[in-house]
């Protein structure tokens, strides 16, 4: 009896073993797994019973009211599901979730200081705790069976614009944390954290600083301190090279390059840094010398197949630039590096497979066409990959957008200038690896993707779940552009879906807007 | 769970309905959460396994995408968004640029952006500082070792207006919703003509007879004519059986299409059951998208900018 009370009293819980597995009965980290494929084993849900996938319940965040800037709470976390309890956030609040019911068992606030509330993806958790990141860039544990702080850091000055929006990866008993913050020039880094208490225990910076490696990418000390390079957005991590793997943001002054000529590394990069020491291990810059606010963070994907006729442990990116990359992340070598949209700011590939940008497609005073709407090609929003399919997919935009120079000073600062206008039309891409060649796109019909658009999730089920901008939830035959079902959610999925096992059933999760929806098959008789 | 609606009405003339989304909603905003649940679940009941494949010309167009880091556009709303705290004291940033530029400037630079002294735009101090509170000290003892002199004399104000100057120096970097285009009429008039002649006259015979005047900020002209941010009206035809309704487009996905006929009676179909066009104004500017240099561009707005 006492034994079981014990095992009763641990199932709050999380081995950190299970990020290890692809997800079935946990969903135990923001993509899942380490992996960042969003590909679940789970087949429960498929093409023969969709018509019976329902809703089973939604929570709607009704205690937050408008957030300082920007409006009404939208869910871009994925949520953790671990024994049987959902941990979501969005900014300055974290929420537990019975996953059954949906009813609320706990709810976090935190009052922040400062930041920017544009996101939260989520969170951390090691065995009993989690770990959150708020706007004003505070990295706090919470007691994951109550909702209470066990304390909190300091990770970055919010008065220097720093602001943080990622949950943290953990690795081994490392906890990595990133943060973000563009508007004055300040560098970006990628921190490891104590699980237990919360120190530093590595600091890797995404800009060189003076006599070291990546330094003579830049003009001078003053310019790689001050390069941005911001690492918001979760990273993944290979256990067998023991490499994670992390995108990192656009150099700053964002717009403006005049003051920071050369290519500035590590910005604008995806990076293979060693988590027990924070040595960098390789890179590949897809947007070297970026001058369009082309932030590298999307995920790198993690998945092996054949190249050429070679077994291959490989990393894929859909970048913001528009370029689509396939490196070996044992090494870092290129294997693909090509268009996803149509490429207008390069004028070739380098030795390395590297984008070179055309200088004459860098923002002017008097506007610079490209051949990417406002805000790139795609953004933060969680890709998948499918080993059944083969396939890369990942929610885009094309169309054209001009960017200007508004800071013609030698030395400028901040953004220096920016977008606008243009078309923007929103796409899903089917992207075969082995090419980069789009095998299939959908467009859908009406609206633009905002900030806070659908994730892609695919499943043994043969199923593509994502979300369209007119509000509806979709399952396509990952195989074609062919939709096999819809919901609508009534606002557009902002997050990622994801799926689990629970009480024997296959459950769909999905965050639209303010709202968390919950799908299950529906068992006759029951 | 309700089974999917197989045999929708013909007509669904139902005006009470709450219209959830739709394509009065410009693209790159975010509407998450600005709807009631209750209409959500009004449309949100039914299943939808067919799908065909519609036909249909659209032209969409897009604000400039309020992105991740991009934030949002009006001024206010991005110092509120970015978190800047309280905006500086413009009046006491005046008299303090009286005190700066003959006090300071030499060592930090016109724009306080440094020069044999430190930049003070990115400074920690700085940007800790409210009112003068952590500049003030600063100022009055000086930073001897590093060749800063004092100024015992400035008095409590003073030191205010200063600290406002540099806030308001700041502000002029970080807050990118007060960032102003500089000029962009650098383009050949002529060659603009020609090209508008050539490429814009057969679709706009007299309408931009004036479009300077309706758009007096180059810049915003050079914008709208690049690609239109609003497309208006769009005009849809819809067919079903054997009946034709044409009339104002409202909605259209995947799944949905929703329209507005000439006596403003309102019709939602599932897309699977009609066939769909939407007229496509913006066909000319999509084609020459594909086309334009830049200094067609800026030709084309040198051209521009004197029709008024």
């Amino acid at each position: 009896m006492i034994s079981l009370l014990a095992v009763a009293l641990l199932a709050q819980g999380l081995d950190p073993k299970a990020l290890l597995k692809p997800p079935t009965d946990t969903w135990p980290t923001y993509n899942g797994d380490y992996s960042g494929r969003r590909f679940s084993p789970l087949s429960e849900i498929n093409s023969s019973n969709l018509d019976s996938l329902a809703l089973e319940w939604f929570y709607r965040i009704s205690s937050v009211g408008q957030q300082r800037g920007v409006g009404s709470p939208t869910i871009k976390s994925t949520p953790l599901l671990v024994n049987g309890v959902l941990y979501f956030t969005i900014p300055d609040h974290v929420f537990a979730l019975d996953a059954r019911t949906g009813e609320e068992i706990w709810h976090y606030t935190w009052q922040d200081q400062g930041g920017h509330l544009v996101g939260n993806r989520g969170l951390g958790m090691y065995r009993d705790w989690l770990y959150f990141m708020t706007p004003d860039c505070w990295f706090i544990s919470i007691s994951a069976k109550d909702g209470k702080e066990r304390w909190r850091k300091h990770v970055a000055d919010e008065k220097m614009q720093y602001f943080c929006t990622m949950s943290p990866l953990v690795v081994k008993n490392h906890i990595l944390v990133g943060v973000g913050g563009d508007a004055m020039d300040v560098p970006g880094f990628l921190e490891s954290r104590d699980p237990e208490t919360g120190e530093v225990q590595w600091k890797w910076n995404s800009t060189p600083r003076k006599g070291e490696a990546g330094a003579e990418t830049w003009p001078n000390p003053s310019s790689m301190e001050h390069g941005g390079g911001m690492t918001w957005m979760p990273g993944t991590h290979d256990p067998e090279l023991n490499l994670i793997y992390w995108g990192t943001g656009n150099p700053n002054p964002v717009f403006a390059g005049q003051g920071r000529k050369g290519s500035n590394l590590y910005t604008a990069s995806i990076v293979a840094i060693n988590p027990d020491t924070g040595k960098l291990a390789w890179y590949f810059q897809p947007s070297p010398h970026d001058t369009h606010d082309f932030d590298n963070v999307e995920t790198p994907v993690l998945f092996d197949g054949m190249f050429n006729g070679k077994p291959r442990k490989m990393l894929a990116q859909a970048a913001r630039n528009g370029i689509f990359s396939v490196l070996d992340r044992a090494t870092g070598e290129s294997l693909v590096t090509k268009g996803f949209v149509k490429i207008n700011w390069m004028k070739g590939l380098d030795g390395k497979g590297q984008p070179i940008p055309d200088p004459a497609k860098e923002p002017k005073v008097d506007g610079s066409l490209i051949s990417m709407p406002g805000g790139g090609a795609t953004n933060w929003p969680p890709p998948s990959y499918s080993p059944l399919s083969e396939l890369f997919y990942v929610n885009a935009k094309e169309g054209y957008s001009i960017t200007y120079l508004t800071d013609d000073d030698p030395e400028p600062q901040g953004y220096g200038g920016g977008g606008a206008g243009g078309l923007s039309e929103p796409v899903l891409l089917a992207i075969d690896y082995k090419t980069g060649n789009v095998t299939w796109k959908h467009k859908f019909p009406s609206g633009g993707f905002g900030n806070a658009y659908p994730g892609v999730l695919t499943t043994a089920g043969k199923l593509l779940f994502t979300g369209d901008p007119a509000g509806n939830l979709l399952a396509f035959d990952p195989l074609g552009d062919r939709i096999l079902w819809s919901f609508r959610v009534g606002a557009m999925v902002s997050n990622g879906p994801s799926t689990y096992m629970l009480n024997g059933s296959q459950h769909l999760i999905v965050g639209a807007g303010d709202t968390l929806f919950s799908f299950k098959i529906l068992k006759k008789g029951k | 769970m309700l089974r999917p609606l197989e045999h929708l009405h013909k007509y669904c003339k139902r005006a009470n309905r709450t219209a959830t989304g739709g394509t009065g909603e410009l693209p790159g905003v975010d509407y998450a959460g600005h709807r009631s649940l209750r209409s959500r679940l009004g449309w949100c009941v039914y299943t939808n396994t067919k799908y065909a494949l519609i036909f249909c010309l659209i032209g969409l167009a897009s604000a400039f995408a309020q992105e991740e880091g991009a934030g949002p556009r009006r001024q206010g709303g991005t110092r509120e968004f970015l978190g800047l705290g309280a905006a500086p004291d413009h009046a006491a940033a005046a008299r303090g640029e009286k005190l700066y530029k003959p006090n300071c400037a030499f060592c930090h630079g016109e724009k306080a952006r440094g020069a044999e002294g430190p930049n003070l735009v990115r400074s920690t101090m700085v940007l800790h500082d409210e009112k003068g509170e952590l500049v003030g000290p600063l100022l009055l003892k000086g930073v001897v070792d590093h060749g800063m002199p004092a100024f015992p004399n400035f008095s409590k104000e003073q030191i205010y207006d200063i600290s406002q100057f540099l806030h308001l120096q700041v502000e002029l970097v970080a807050n990118r919703g007060l960032y102003k285009r500089l000029n962009v009429v650098t383009g050949d008039a002529k060659a603009g003509e020609a090209y508008f002649n050539g490429s814009c006259r057969s679709c706009h015979e007299s309408d931009l007879a004036k479009v300077a005047t309706k758009f007096p900020a180059p810049d915003q002209l050079q914008s709208r004519f690049v690609w239109p941010m609003s497309r208006g009206k769009r005009k849809v035809t819809v067919r079903f059986d054997r009946e034709t309704i044409t009339g104002t487009l409202k909605q259209l996905d995947d799944i949905n299409i929703s329209m507005t006929d000439s006596n403003g009676n309102f019709h939602s179909w599932p897309v699977s059951a009609v066939k769909v066009e939407v007229e496509d104004r913006l066909a000319g500017h999509r084609a020459l998208l594909e086309r334009y240099t830049d200094a067609e561009i800026h030709n084309l707005t040198a051209y521009l900018v004197t029709l008024k």
